[in-house]
């Protein structure tokens, strides 16, 4: 809410709910208003967290584009709505955005369920609905409205299959991961690379999301005696079955997909993920210039703090809107069509940043192969552990 | 075969650490006979204390212990007199939601203080491991097993061996009684909140430190797994509530072993369920305990229902009716049908919790049955949407009577544990059975509604279209309530002892109105399926379940106008405060322990 005065928001919402979108168009068309986009996301509920990062990714991507002088002289902001990621928020949200007619774009929603569910109505509507976290493999065949830069797991996995068997020569693997949508595709494309290169699967265990107790899965894993251990979570559950699969004395090499990389995987594994190797999209120590922008600019504006993935994901997304708000200007039809063109965007993700008409999602993210090293992500030196 | 031993030292590590909430629960419990749901958040407080003594004021290990002790003490006081002690004469599902709106601002105040980010906790005990079997435990482990059993040897010793203690029981036994014989129950209540905050607030330090990590979500998960633990033991039994989660922990985690990982919950619940149906007082039970209260106005509070004139409905039925061919937003429109598809699930609650006296805590599940049956007959067998979400209304009928009918024989508040249970399971079961609901991944490309062959897709024919269904579920639920049949369910609900001595079958009957109530519910499922067109199994989850027992509350048990107002309230006050951003969830929540305090009836009253 940081963005728009109160003033304007209740104006503005006032105006739509009154008069209709025809009413309120005219109104604001040739105002000075910012360009306005839409997030939906969560701000409270079990995601909360995920919701707070994007908004430090967002308004630090802001300040550089205003820094910059904007989109053609006008500014850019979001109207950031709580969706809980909760499906019946998420869909009322997407109709309150497809009729105000300031909205030009929509980022989000953060989970598959909540972004999906919206998706008819941002389609019917005619409005991107821009999906920066949304792997699920269906989410932009939902039309051609839906738009994102999250990295598929068809792309992702392998890459992390490479790193496990063919770099580190990891032969038996157990593979622990999250049963969600995320976690279950994911599990399944890192399943088919992993084999193709030559490695045997003996055990697959899938967990949900509110679990903290591995101890008796780590059991089973154990019995398997696989010579390595795959994980597909999130930092904070990666972080639990790393130290759980310590105490329970598993001492076998642990690779996991880069949602791990998070300075809070360090903060919460401790010394038990000491030597966990993990694909990343970004690392901060990666030489680019993009790179380095992003980690300075977000030491800067966050009093010291890391920023991780997440943030990292949202601070793109935003670029990417602007670059192709100045394609497209605020026609929404208009912005449908830039995402066609853009070519090149620099990002901390994907380098120089170029959609897939046919995907519509972003191919050849950066993959930097890393492991925690005396408590630091640090790049792979090419040494077993 | 070494393998079990470690399976078994899990289940019982695991088990520990349920033990320390539901110790806390089964105190409150005895006294109150009260299932409090803050427990969870007081635990939640206590991690979050202890971080703050850890790791900015370094405090040693017995130091933050009593810090933590004492202040969540304290919350646990200032709960209890200001949240639960005003509530001590109105009906006893009253305290109940109380509890949830305080866990709801607890949680919300403590997201809101330490943002949602998880925090490492660390342990304060030097890191030695012993080795057990091929594993290894801590001296955190023996630390959160000796909380437990030792807090547990002590409030037992307390309850049988000092006078508070016996006043305590004596309350427990019976309040008015307790309160002739000079028993200052007020001080009573308040030393049991005392001493159950204090454990639990412990207990949250302690299981942070156990996992290295303390976050805002982690409250629910432990109110969840300590309500079952503790009614496995024997509701309000401190012995039995230890045990209970020992044996919890211990099925498990041999459930893990013998099926995976992702069916650990199921387990769970498949255990209370089978507890409630065969010692429906839990396996700690003494035969000596009172027996249940009868149910005579249990749930209902004294009140004159409000009589709308059927011209002010009909009015207000015309008005939203004719309302999108007035220039309003999409939004509005939106919000409306979230709050129609609210209406009908309310509808079948009130039904079975209002007007036959059934609270169940697991009506999500019969929203996700409907979804479920509808999406899968269109798109695999190209059935007719319309004709889908019949089906799917007729499934949950089925299916979902079925499941909740073993639990007809169990009284008052565990009625509502068995179908929390049944509401899990389902969900359960659905993440699970992957050859029929495709498990994790969802079931995405629901074709849209459709009706002879149009598709429904504009806001306001959807609008339409499940607006009409509500008022024709309404109509019939209406006319069921002034019939015979329904004279029937609201006897069974007012005395069930004296129902059956006129000769009505209370099985019978608490199907009969499942089966009415699981087609409403159904039908919303199926067109919220169709809406959305994605679902998965989190898309019809507990707090939906909560959601809806509140609406049915704040409209008046049993009110069929009071359900359809509170879910337009329901579903209109969070988006009204959406402006609000972070502290939406804290508005709701002091607006519903509001509406507990001084209007428990509901806004209608109750039929």
């Amino acid at each position: 809410m940081s963005n728009i005065d109160r003033r304007t928001l209740v104006k503005g919402s006032l105006a739509t709910m009154m008069a209709g979108a025809a009413f309120s168009r005219t109104a604001f068309a040739q105002s000075s208003e910012p360009i306005l986009l839409g997030v939906s996301g969560p701000l409270t509920g079990p995601n909360a967290q995920y919701g707070t990062q994007w908004k430090q990714g967002f308004d630090l991507a802001l300040d550089e584009i205003h820094a910059a002088g904007g989109i053609n002289g006008r500014k850019l902001a979001y109207n950031f709505e709580d969706s809980q990621s909760d499906p019946r928020q998420s869909v009322a949200i997407a109709q309150k955005f497809v009729s105000d007619s300031r909205i030009v774009m929509e980022l989000g929603d953060f989970s598959s369920p909540a972004s999906m569910a919206a998706s008819p109505i941002y389609q019917r509507g005619g409005l991107v609905q821009f999906g920066f976290t949304n792997s699920h493999p269906d989410f932009t065949k939902g039309g051609d409205f839906m738009w994102s830069t999250s990295v598929s797991q068809a792309d992702e996995q392998p890459l992390l299959a490479q790193y496990a068997v063919k770099r580190l020569g990891l032969k038996k693997l157990a593979v622990l991961h999250l049963n969600t949508d995320w976690g279950r595709t994911s599990r399944d494309y890192f399943v088919k690379a992993a084999k193709e290169y030559g490695a045997e699967v003996a055990i697959t265990e899938g967990y949900i999301a509110e679990e903290r107790d591995f101890r008796s899965t780590l059991v089973r894993v154990r019995d398997a005696s696989p010579d390595g251990l795959i994980l597909i979570s999130y930092y904070s559950d990666g972080a639990l079955i790393a130290r759980q699969a310590r105490q329970v004395g598993l001492k076998q090499t642990i690779c996991a997909a880069s949602s791990v990389y998070s300075p809070k995987f360090l903060e919460l594994g401790g010394e038990a993920v000491e030597d966990v190797h993990l694909g990343t999209r970004y690392f901060p120590e990666d030489p680019r210039p993009e790179v380095k922008k992003f980690i300075a600019g977000f030491k800067a504006k966050y009093s010291g703090q890391e920023p991780d993935a997440f943030n990292a994901y949202a601070y793109d997304a935003m670029n990417m809107a602007a670059a192709v708000v100045r394609i497209g200007g605020t026609d929404r039809r208009a912005i449908r069509d830039a995402f066609t063109k853009v070519r090149d965007v620099s990002s901390v993700i994907f380098g120089a940043a170029t959609f897939d008409v046919e995907t519509r999602r972003v191919k050849g993210a950066m993959n930097a192969e890393l492991v925690v090293r005396k408590g630091q992500f640090a790049l792979w030196d090419g040494k077993p552990t | 075969m070494s393998s079990w031993l470690d399976y078994t030292i899990n289940g019982l590590i695991v088990g520990n650490v349920y033990a320390l909430v539901a110790v806390g629960l089964a105190l409150i419990f005895g006294v109150s006979r009260l299932i409090n749901f803050a427990q969870g958040s007081i635990y939640l407080v206590g991690a979050y204390i202890g971080w703050v003594a850890v790791v900015q004021l370094h405090t040693p290990l017995p130091l933050t212990i009593i810090v933590v002790a004492v202040a969540a003490a304290l919350v646990g006081l200032i709960i209890e007199r200001f949240g639960l002690r005003p509530l001590q004469n109105s009906a006893r599902i009253a305290p109940l939601l109380a509890t949830i709106g305080i866990s709801f601002v607890l949680d919300q105040i403590v997201m809101l203080t330490f943002s949602p980010n998880p925090r490492a906790l660390p342990s304060q005990l030097p890191d030695v491991r012993f080795q057990v079997g091929n594993g290894t435990i801590g001296p955190l482990d023996l630390l959160i097993a000796g909380v437990g059993i030792t807090s547990a040897l002590l409030l037992f010793v307390f309850l049988r061996y000092s006078k508070l203690g016996w006043a305590v029981r004596a309350t427990a036994q019976d309040r008015d009684a307790a309160m002739q014989m000079g028993v200052d129950v007020n001080r009573v209540n308040q030393a049991v909140f005392g001493i159950a905050a204090a454990l639990g607030g412990v207990s949250g330090m302690l299981v942070g430190m156990y996992y290295n990590q303390i976050d805002t979500a982690m409250s629910l998960q432990a109110t969840l797994k300590g309500v079952v633990a503790e009614v496995v033991g024997g509701a309000g039994n401190v012995p039995g509530a230890v045990v209970g989660s020992l044996l919890l922990g211990l099925v498990e985690s041999y459930g893990v072993a013998v099926f995976g990982t992702s069916y650990r919950n199921l387990f769970a619940f498949l255990l209370l369920v089978l507890v409630l149906v065969l010692r429906p007082n839990g396996l700690f039970a003494s035969a000596r305990q009172a027996p249940p209260e009868p149910l005579t106005g249990t749930f209902i509070a004294p009140s004159r229902p409000v009589r709308i004139p059927r011209w002010a409905l009909a009015v207000a039925v015309g008005g939203f009716a004719i309302l999108p061919l007035f220039p309003v937003s999409f939004y509005v429109l939106q919000t409306l049908i979230n709050a129609w598809l609210l209406g009908m699930l309310a509808l079948s609650l009130t039904l079975v919790a209002g007007t036959i006296g059934q609270v169940s805590l697991g009506h999500a599940a019969l929203l996700a049955i409907g979804a479920y049956t509808s999406a899968l007959l269109s798109l695999s067998l190209s059935v007719p949407v319309g004709l889908a979400v019949i089906a799917g209304g007729l499934m949950s009928a089925a299916l979902g009577t079925t499941l909740i009918s073993p639990s007809f024989r169990l009284r008052g508040h565990y009625v509502s544990i068995a179908t929390l249970a049944i509401g899990e399971i389902v969900s359960l079961v659905i993440l699970n059975w992957e050859g029929v609901t495709r498990g994790p991944i969802g079931i995405s490309g629901i074709p849209p509604l459709s009706l002879f062959g149009y598709d429904l897709i504009s806001a306001s024919s959807v609008y339409w279209f499940s607006l009409a269904v509500m008022i024709v579920l309404a109509l019939l639920q209406g006319r069921l309530l002034t019939s015979h049949l329904g004279r029937s369910f609201r006897a069974i609900r007012d005395d069930d002892i004296a129902a059956r001595a006129y000769g009505l079958s209370l099985n019978r009957y608490k199907s009969l109105a499942f089966i009415f109530g699981g087609f409403a519910a159904g039908v919303s499922g199926a067109i919220a399926a169709h809406l959305y067109s994605y679902i998965n199994h989190e898309t019809f989850n507990t707090q939906q379940s909560i959601l809806a027992l509140t609406v049915v509350i704040l409209g008046g048990l049993g009110n069929v106008v009071g359900a359809v107002v509170g879910s337009v309230a329901l579903v209109g006050l969070p988006e009204v405060f959406r402006i609000a951003a972070e502290y939406r969830i804290l508005i709701y929540g002091i607006v519903l322990l509001l509406l507990v305090r001084f209007r428990p009836q509901g806004l209608l009253g109750t039929i």
